[in-house]
């Protein structure tokens, strides 16, 4: 579903990914970690078609979206849902407008838009404020309602970046069990998230850890690791979750921070 | 596709409501451009109209002396009839002249003597005769002038004009035309077109954050313009409508003030074609304008 191959990208000179390859198949849900900087952000963009490729190639839902011109970007980004770190969501206008987005500018019937809008506000517990306007929401119920307008065409790949950035544990806890009932419709997910406890809450999950823009951990045999002097070895056989979530508690201690 | 084309139609009229007094400015400047260019082809109109009426014809403007027996400057008026290449004569004696004189200046029938009691005596205004002829001459100088010594020759005759009307309106038409109006409108249609153009990227910069979430839901390029050009094309017509409006309450006021003795002209208002140009044209600027402004985002 997402094939990626020795991506690489810079801003000037400061590269921001270096040489990462990975793959995903249909109905895979990957843990994206790593710290602020790491290249989580950049990666999700290039696979979205925010970003142009620079190197590398990458195949989504059996498009070459280094092939695609400007005009074909929007035909990539309809199969394709994606929870931007920053919301994006029009402060203006309603829950429901907002929501709506991508399916009204598929020309979809009303009826079907609303049916579709209601059932989704309901799952993310919106649907008590969809006559209410974004910008007079919380931070929380924000972020739901960008995900909820991801959720609502049902994609093939879901994209998300720190979707969990602004809600509170139990919040984050069922916004994955979410994203785990769209994953078990045959969705592929890339969720990238600082919390560990979100991935250690998801045994079995596939995880891939970022830094300097290299793919330095993962726990799954389709990313290729990226081995450099300082990096914490992956010990060997270390092919389960708890083992990488070991490694990223690790990676933490050293660089003394938080990230409960 | 018609639902969605309808929602961006209305996208676009709503559109009006960002950056309001941008929007109101360029109308006015949209309209100022239209009813200009509706002003100078109410002009063109009129003026070739008469071009038209007059072809072929030279006048003669005759004054005569005040005080001149008035049976004989009528004998002189029917001897005109026998002159080759007579078409018409339009006659006032200096009653007439007076009476006409007191029309221009909105009085009525006899109300100028009565406020100026030495006028219901005898009229100030000589005697004046507009004679108009088709010559069939080749020289056609030489032919004015040997006419006009004849006319000047006549008893009583003080002064003789020859208006060889077609020949001065067409030649100083296409003068105008050349080197004033033309560039004119042409600027004033840049400048339409630059002031549509950069309101809509007002527009546009206003709706970047609705442009940018737009295009990373899957929205077309298409989906995106379609209202900002709507909006320009809107624009332009409520432009061209209200100038409309406004070419019709001037040609109200004005239509009869050039239709007096010798000039008798009655200004045309636009004819439908004209009309349906002057809503097309700034419209379509308006629309290449805003495609222009919007096609690089």
């Amino acid at each position: 579903m997402i094939h990626v191959r020795h991506l690489s990208h810079s801003f000037g000179p400061y590269w921001a990914l270096k040489d990462c390859t990975f793959s995903l198949e249909k109905g895979d849900f990957v843990f994206l970690s790593g710290p602020s900087g790491a290249g989580k952000t950049t990666l999700l963009r290039l696979l979205h078609g925010s970003l142009s490729i620079q190197r590398g190639e990458v195949r989504m839902a059996d498009i070459d979206v280094k092939r695609l011109t400007r005009q074909q970007i929007p035909s990539l980004r309809r199969q394709v849902g994606v929870v931007f770190q920053d919301f994006k969501i029009l402060p203006l206008r309603t829950v429901q407008q907002n929501i709506a987005l991508p399916l009204d500018i598929r020309g979809l019937a009303p009826q079907h838009i609303e049916r579709r809008v209601r059932a989704v506000a309901r799952a993310l517990g919106l649907d008590g404020r969809l006559s209410v306007r974004c910008g007079e929401l919380s931070g929380g119920e924000q972020q739901r309602v960008a995900i909820a307008r991801a959720f609502v065409v049902n994609p093939q790949v879901l994209l998300a970046d720190e979707p969990t950035g602004n809600l509170d544990p139990e919040l984050s806890l069922r916004l994955v069990e979410l994203f785990k009932q769209f994953q078990a419709y045959g969705a592929t997910v890339l969720f990238a998230t600082h919390s560990i406890d979100l991935m250690r809450r998801h045994p079995g999950a596939h995880i891939m850890r970022l830094e300097q823009g290299m793919i330095t951990n993962a726990n799954w045999p389709g990313a290729h690791i990226f081995r450099r002097p300082d990096a914490m070895p992956v010990r060997p056989g270390a092919s389960n979750a708890d083992d990488v979530r070991a490694d990223e508690a690790e990676h933490d201690r050293r660089d003394g921070r938080d990230r409960s | 596709m018609k639902r969605i084309l309808l929602r961006l139609f209305l996208q676009g009229i709503r559109d009006f409501g960002i950056n309001p007094w941008a929007q109101a400015s360029t109308l006015a400047a949209v309209t100022l451009v239209c009813f200009l260019s509706g002003l100078f082809l109410m002009a063109l109109v009129t003026l070739n109209q008469q071009l038209g009426m007059v072809r072929g014809e030279i006048s003669f403007q005759v004054y005569w002396h005040r005080g001149t027996d008035i049976s004989q400057i009528r004998e002189q008026w029917q001897g005109y009839a026998h002159i080759p290449g007579f078409l018409g004569v339009k006659t006032f004696t200096p009653e007439e002249a007076l009476e006409e004189l007191g029309k221009r200046l909105g009085r009525t029938s006899g109300s100028l003597e009565k406020e100026f009691p030495f006028l219901a005596e005898k009229s100030p205004l000589p005697a004046t005769a507009l004679i108009s002829f088709a010559p069939n001459n080749r020289n056609l100088e030489r032919w004015i002038s040997e006419t006009t010594l004849f006319l000047e020759s006549q008893p009583g005759v003080s002064r003789v004009v020859a208006t060889p009307l077609q020949d001065e309106l067409g030649r100083a038409w296409r003068k105008v035309s050349k080197y004033v109006m033309w560039p004119s409108i042409s600027f004033l249609t840049l400048t339409l077109g630059l002031l549509v153009g950069n309101t809509i990227r007002l527009s546009q910069m206003a709706r970047s954050h609705e442009t940018e979430i737009l295009q990373l839901v899957g929205a077309f390029n298409w989906y995106i313009r379609t209202p900002l050009i709507i909006n320009g094309a809107t624009l332009s017509l409520s432009g061209g409508l209200l100038a409309l409006g406004l070419l019709f309450l001037v040609h109200m006021q004005v239509h009869d003030v050039l239709n007096f003795p010798p000039l008798l002209m009655e200004i045309q208002f636009l004819p439908w074609q004209l009309m349906l140009a002057l809503l097309l044209a700034p419209t379509c600027m308006g629309i290449a304008a805003s495609w222009l402004a919007v096609r690089g985002q």
